[in-house]
């Protein structure tokens, strides 16, 4: 049985590339003058963060530059993620003070409870996004580098509406 | 005994029938109604200082203090009525005036019952405008600190130094609003039951200085056990946090230790976590699997006598199995027990750090075992030593030199034993399931608290195991399944199994109960 092959006929509009084309450089070139831009020039711009965005997280220190941590474990208890690791003991001068403070950042799913229950106000979510490592080890983030980030840290609420009226 | 006249009275709604000269607040006890206090402890006098037990009973003038009111006929008590509530929201309401509020670095968080009745029927916030007391934190000596901003004055230290421990050395001092539990001078809490006071305390006021900053009580994992420093077995709970113990608190049990627990025996758990372990079976000084070693063991064993020495503080089940061992072979089993000073707390009938610093002796003595000062006297060139977790004295070590061979079950290797025949790591008791006979012949349970390290087994296990290889039939699985083989076969454990022990335990045939 021979194959038949069905021939449509087209309007000569269609047939050529040649029209889709030059529609498509014309729409380019009508980009090129139109002043309304849409693309952020990232890094050097960037979006305003929202004051409530949940970043990667901060620690905040006292004025002698320890961590305000009283390694109380409210933290670790109320993390959904099960992300923040905590063994309590003494500093130098015999106050409760964390051993161990580390967050895993890959675990964390940056609902913001830790800041929220945190009684010392030491732990904050961040404003911040730019995360980028060159391994994935480096993404538990221990005291040290808890407490020497400078970003800026989430509000949670509107301090002149708590209650989000 | 005459019978006690009983009483019948309404609770909540409940009816309850108690004895006559309960208080109601024991008695909404048995009705499942917890009374808030702080003042009243089971096994304290009353005192009625706190105010918190108030309840409302009707036709009585005013609220009366449950820890404090005895039961009467036809009695109906209101726990929860607006005025009864009330009243307590007072008492707490003045109770924290000057609390310090600093849960978050107190260690009595968590299991503190200021927080837990603030919480059920506090109220929410403080109407309290002044600066708050101070006072310092004070080092009471022995395993206790004094935080005198946190205390509430209830008096439960006192009153147990004094009318249980009956050595007066705490007191209330000053009046009014500057009170504090003071110290009297030159006297420390190093009293061999002193630190029972933190255990009694609601709040953080008295503190463990070994506890101290280490770890949160909601983050323990608590399991029913049994103390081994000595041979009272007092009933306690071993408190663990990523399998390590964290400290030890008493249990209650009324034919025991009440409430309480020693000093020696609360401090007494490091070397339960101490990572120095036998982890891997070993023959002739090379590492092997369970079966090379076992084998080894066996082959040591065939034929010889089996002149056994162990550690008083083996469990009964331990025990059983080595008794099966020794008569097999027809050998003898003998044990040393270090002896320390006997302090009994005074207060508590039958209560004492005991003298025998060994949880089994009594079960050992029952099983067989004889009591020697120098247990490896009796030793002869054609004995094959089996030792059980014993860690052997420099006389001993010459001693053991002498053997045909030397099979080793324990938890950590002493260095001399190099060249045993095999080395079975067993685990402690705490990573294993058990049971003490106490010097009063009082059988007790204990419970696997912590994982084990390494390839260890429990002690009966090793040797139900070693047994088979012997040829003898004896193969239980549990440790619950070797207890019954030690029941049917021993008359003084005859009708006692984990069923019928539970976790306050059972007094064996023919013991003497009381001294």
């Amino acid at each position: 049985m021979a194959i038949k092959v069905k021939e449509v006929e087209r309007p000569i509009s269609e047939v050529s590339y040649l029209r889709a084309t030059v529609s498509g450089l014309a729409l380019t070139l009508k980009h090129m003058f139109d002043p309304h831009k849409v693309t952020t020039q990232y890094p050097e711009q960037r979006w305003d963060l929202s004051p409530r965005w949940r970043g990667t997280h901060r620690m905040l220190t006292t004025e002698d530059g320890k961590a305000k941590c009283v390694a109380c474990g409210l933290c670790p208890t109320v993390c959904p993620a099960n992300c923040i690791k905590l063994v309590p003991g003494e500093d130098e001068d015999g106050n409760r003070y964390p051993l161990v403070f580390e967050i895993d950042e890959f675990r964390c799913i940056f609902c913001g409870y830790c800041q929220e229950v945190c009684p010392e106000e030491a732990i904050h979510v961040g404003r911040h996004y730019e995360n980028a490592e060159y391994s994935r080890d480096r993404f538990v983030y221990d005291l040290a580098r808890l407490t020497s980030q400078t970003h800026a840290v989430c509000e949670m609420w509107d301090p002149a509406d708590p209650k989000g009226e | 005994m005459a019978e006690t006249p009983m009483v019948n009275l309404t609770i909540e709604g409940l009816a309850v029938q108690v004895a006559a000269g309960t208080t109601i607040l024991e008695a909404a006890k048995t009705a499942g109604v917890l009374i808030p206090h702080y003042c009243y402890h089971p096994s304290l006098p009353v005192a009625g200082v706190c105010r918190m037990c108030l309840v409302e009973v009707e036709k009585a003038p005013k609220l009366l203090p449950s820890c404090a009111t005895t039961v009467a006929e036809g009695q109906v008590v209101h726990v929860y009525s607006e005025q009864a509530l009330e009243a307590r929201k007072g008492v707490l309401e003045l109770l924290l005036i000057n609390h310090p509020l600093d849960c978050p670095i107190c260690d009595q968080s968590g299991e503190c019952e200021l927080q837990d009745y603030t919480f059920a029927e506090g109220r929410q916030d403080s109407r309290y405008r002044e600066p708050k007391r101070f006072d310092p934190v004070e080092d009471f000596g022995g395993d206790v600190m004094y935080v005198g901003n946190r205390c509430i004055l209830c008096t439960r230290c006192v009153r147990f130094m004094e009318d249980v421990h009956k050595d007066p050395v705490i007191e209330v001092q000053d009046r009014g609003d500057r009170a504090r539990i003071g110290k009297a001078p030159d006297n420390d809490l190093t009293q061999a039951w002193a630190a029972n006071v933190v255990d009694l305390c609601p709040v953080g006021a008295l503190l463990s200085k070994d506890f101290l900053n280490k770890a949160r009580a909601w983050e323990l994992d608590r399991t029913a056990s049994v103390c081994n420093g000595c041979s009272q077995g007092c009933n306690i709970v071993v408190e663990t946090r990523d399998n390590v113990i964290m400290r030890y608190k008493p249990r209650a049990n009324d034919d025991v230790n009440k409430h309480f627990m020693c000093d020696e025996g609360r401090l007494n758990y490091a070397w339960l976590n101490r990572p120095d372990r036998i982890t891997w079976p070993q023959a002739a000084g090379a590492v092997t699997g369970w079966e090379g070693a076992l084998a080894s063991a066996a082959t040591a064993l065939k034929g010889k006598k089996a002149y056994v020495v162990v550690n008083p503080s083996l469990s009964n089940e331990t025990l059983y199995a080595l008794k099966q061992l020794i008569a097999k072979s027809g050998g003898a089993g003998y044990f040393s027990v270090v002896q320390g000073p006997e302090a009994p707390l005074p207060g508590v009938a039958d209560l004492a750090v005991r003298a025998d610093r060994a949880a089994n002796a009594t079960g050992a003595e029952l099983l067989g075992f004889t009591r020697s000062a120098s247990p490896l006297a009796k030793l002869t060139a054609s004995d094959v030593l089996v030792l059980v977790d014993v860690q052997l004295s420099d006389a001993d070590k010459a001693a053991a030199a002498k053997a045909a061979a030397v099979v080793v079950i324990g938890t950590a290797l002493p260095q001399e034993i190099a060249g045993a025949a095999a080395v079975l790591p067993m685990t402690n008791y705490v990573e294993e399931d058990g049971t003490f006979t106490n010097l009063r012949g009082r059988v007790q349970r204990y419970l696997q608290a912590k994982a084990t390290t390494g390839a260890a087994r429990p002690a009966w296990y090793i040797l139900s195991d070693l047994l088979s290889a012997l040829g003898e039939k004896s193969e239980y699985f549990t440790a619950s399944a070797a207890f019954d083989a030690l029941a049917k076969a021993e008359p003084a454990f005859a009708g006692l199994s984990y069923d019928t022990l539970g976790l306050r335990g059972a007094t064996i045939q023919g013991a003497q109960v009381t001294a």
